[in-house]
């Protein structure tokens, strides 16, 4: 089998089982909270269009881009190699007739595609429950693309990232919550060239809103507060190549090193 | 004929702790039982044979490559770990068909063999369960069931009695002898010598990370029936017992618990003790309360081998 036939076939395993489990539905819940919020908001501020269709920029974006996805990636992502471990399932695929580094990346895409289905459907819902007035206008269609396409670049970028965390440490899942709460909230405001050392910056780097200056208007003061944004396709490659350096780190390392049981 | 596995001053260490201390070994054709208590490091022999642990020193080799990061050899291979663990969320089905996904096999071909690997476990009429839902008997029999499924040539199975009942223990061993007359090689680990004795004659011994002895069961047995045994013999007079066997040459040592009741002799002949003892009780009109044998195990059997 070719190393792409081996990355399908471990993806199609991962993709079909980790449709069937728990942790799925939890999250596929937890990404339904935007559409209730998004639902009150539309009771509560009946007949304002403008407040209801900020209330997704400003809020619901913020809950998506560094709350749903960071944990939805930390989880998933942590889970690549080290849940094989921790189940004592790793022996099932390292007798297989597939390349380890197949075994990281098919499980790897397996678990993207699954995060992107849930951020899509409650992404999709909230916004266009949040901006009924415009259906009309195609640039609102432009926008809702542009922001699932930042959500799963995003995606791909922090997954990949934690893979890496998951095959290097043990309990990755505590620096990855360091990482992913601490160091992404905190440097994102500091000024200059040091906001790059995120991943957060290129994905609002991309986003399809701008701060509002001067009179009138309402902006995105929360999501954009003090960034300094790269230039969107420079931050889609960049996120790209984060994506690529930590997948390449985490299939070399799951392929040399051993792993073992914990008894 | 050349060994399908074959190990050269195989060493292993997990830290300071020794798995494997210099193993050479050769397996060929047939059934091998490789016999130890918990911690010998059958298991981590295994892990090196198939590719999941890298050997520290020397080096094993299966059809004649190392199987470290050789993911094209397990098409040849089939392994069944010891521990019970499993993707709980998949039916037995699920779980068959989406392993053989990964040799490549045509829909067609991966379905077939999945349900013809569950029928020979008998598994059938429980494939659409969740693996969750299975006894452990079960648990093991599909653990089973994905090792053979893809008709490897090598079948390596870490203590696949464990959790069945003499029913199902009896129709696996007929099984895995059935591979063994198809030509097969299988290493099968356990640490109850009456399981390996009904599945093989040849037996590797291993403890504490060393190959102790290596031959047909009737060797090892000699080598086990040759180390003294302790037999306790609880009865209404233990010192009058004791006067009955003074004087045979098959005693080697005599002893009483602190319990005051308890008879305990070492001897090398157990046979002959006990033709003693069914002789010795009608005659002397004593009450034997209970007979039991504090060292008729296996490690008791390694710690004397290791002290030969």
């Amino acid at each position: 089998m070719t190393m792409r036939g081996a990355i399908g076939q471990v993806f199609a395993f991962f993709f079909a089982l980790g449709r069937k489990s728990g942790r799925a539905r939890t999250f596929a819940l937890l990404g339904l909270i935007p559409v209730a919020l998004a639902v009150v908001v539309r009771i509560v501020l009946r007949g304002r269009e403008g407040d209801i269709a900020a209330v997704f920029s400003e809020i619901l974006m913020v809950f998506f881009l560094q709350i749903y996805i960071v944990v939805l990636s930390l989880f998933y992502g942590t889970s690549v190699t080290a849940e094989e471990v921790e189940n004592r399932t790793l022996s099932y695929l390292l007798t297989r007739p597939v390349a380890k580094t197949a075994i990281v990346l098919g499980k790897y895409a397996a678990y993207a595609a699954l995060m992107f289905a849930m951020t899509a459907i409650g992404l999709t819902a909230s916004f266009f429950l949040l901006n009924t007035a415009r259906l009309g206008d195609p640039a609102l269609y432009v926008t809702f693309l542009k922001s699932l396409g930042v959500l799963g670049l995003g995606i791909l970028a922090y997954t990949a990232f934690f893979a890496f965390l998951g095959t290097v440490l043990k309990r990755a899942i505590i620096l990855g919550l360091v990482f992913g709460f601490g160091w992404e909230t905190v440097i994102q405001y500091f000024p200059g060239s040091t906001q790059k050392f995120s991943i957060v910056h290129y994905l609002k780097s991309l986003l399809p809103y701008r701060p509002v200056t001067g009179g009138g208007g309402r902006g995105v003061a929360l999501l954009l507060f003090r960034l300094e944004p790269t230039p969107p396709l420079l931050a889609a490659i960049a996120l790209v190549v984060i994506a690529a350096v930590f997948l390449a780190l985490a299939c070399g390392i799951f392929r040399a090193k051993e792993f073992l049981p914990e008894d | 004929m050349s060994a399908v596995i074959s190990a050269r001053n195989l060493s292993k260490y997990y830290g300071n702790v020794l798995g494997l201390s210099e193993i050479s070994l050769d397996i060929g054709t047939g059934i091998t039982g490789l016999l130890g208590p918990n911690g010998a490091g059958k298991s981590t022999f295994m892990k090196l044979a198939t590719g999941q642990l890298k050997p520290a020193l020397g080096a094993v080799t299966v059809f004649g490559a190392r199987p470290w990061n050789a993911p094209g050899l397990f098409r040849r291979i089939g392994f069944c770990p010891e521990p019970d663990a499993f993707y709980e969320d998949m039916t037995g089905l699920e779980f068959l068909t989406g392993l053989l996904r990964f040799y490549g096999f045509p829909k067609r071909e991966i379905g077939d063999r999945a349900a013809r690997a569950l029928d020979i476990v008998e598994l059938t009429k429980d494939k659409d369960r969740l693996i969750r839902g299975y006894s452990r008997g079960m648990r093991q029999r599909v653990k089973f069931a994905q090792a053979i499924a893809h008709d490897p040539e090598l079948i390596i199975l870490d203590e696949p009695l464990s959790g069945l009942d003499p029913l199902g223990k009896r129709k696996l061993i007929k099984l895995i002898k059935g591979y063994r007359d198809e030509g097969r090689t299988i290493l099968v680990s356990s640490h109850v010598l009456p399981e390996i004795e009904a599945l093989t004659s040849e037996v590797v011994l291993i403890h504490q990370g060393r190959v102790l002895a290596q031959g047909d069961v009737p060797y090892i047995r000699e080598l086990i029936e040759g180390h003294p045994h302790q037999i306790s013999v609880r009865s209404s007079d233990p010192r009058a017992l004791a006067g009955r066997f003074i004087g045979d040459a098959s005693i080697s040592r005599m002893s009483f618990e602190p319990d005051g009741r308890t008879l305990v002799v070492e001897t090398r002949n157990r046979d002959a003790f006990f033709d003693g003892l069914t002789a010795a009780v009608p005659e002397s009109g004593l009450t034997v309360e209970e007979i039991s044998s504090p060292d008729d195990n296996l490690q008791a059997v390694f710690e004397y081998l290791v002290g030969k």
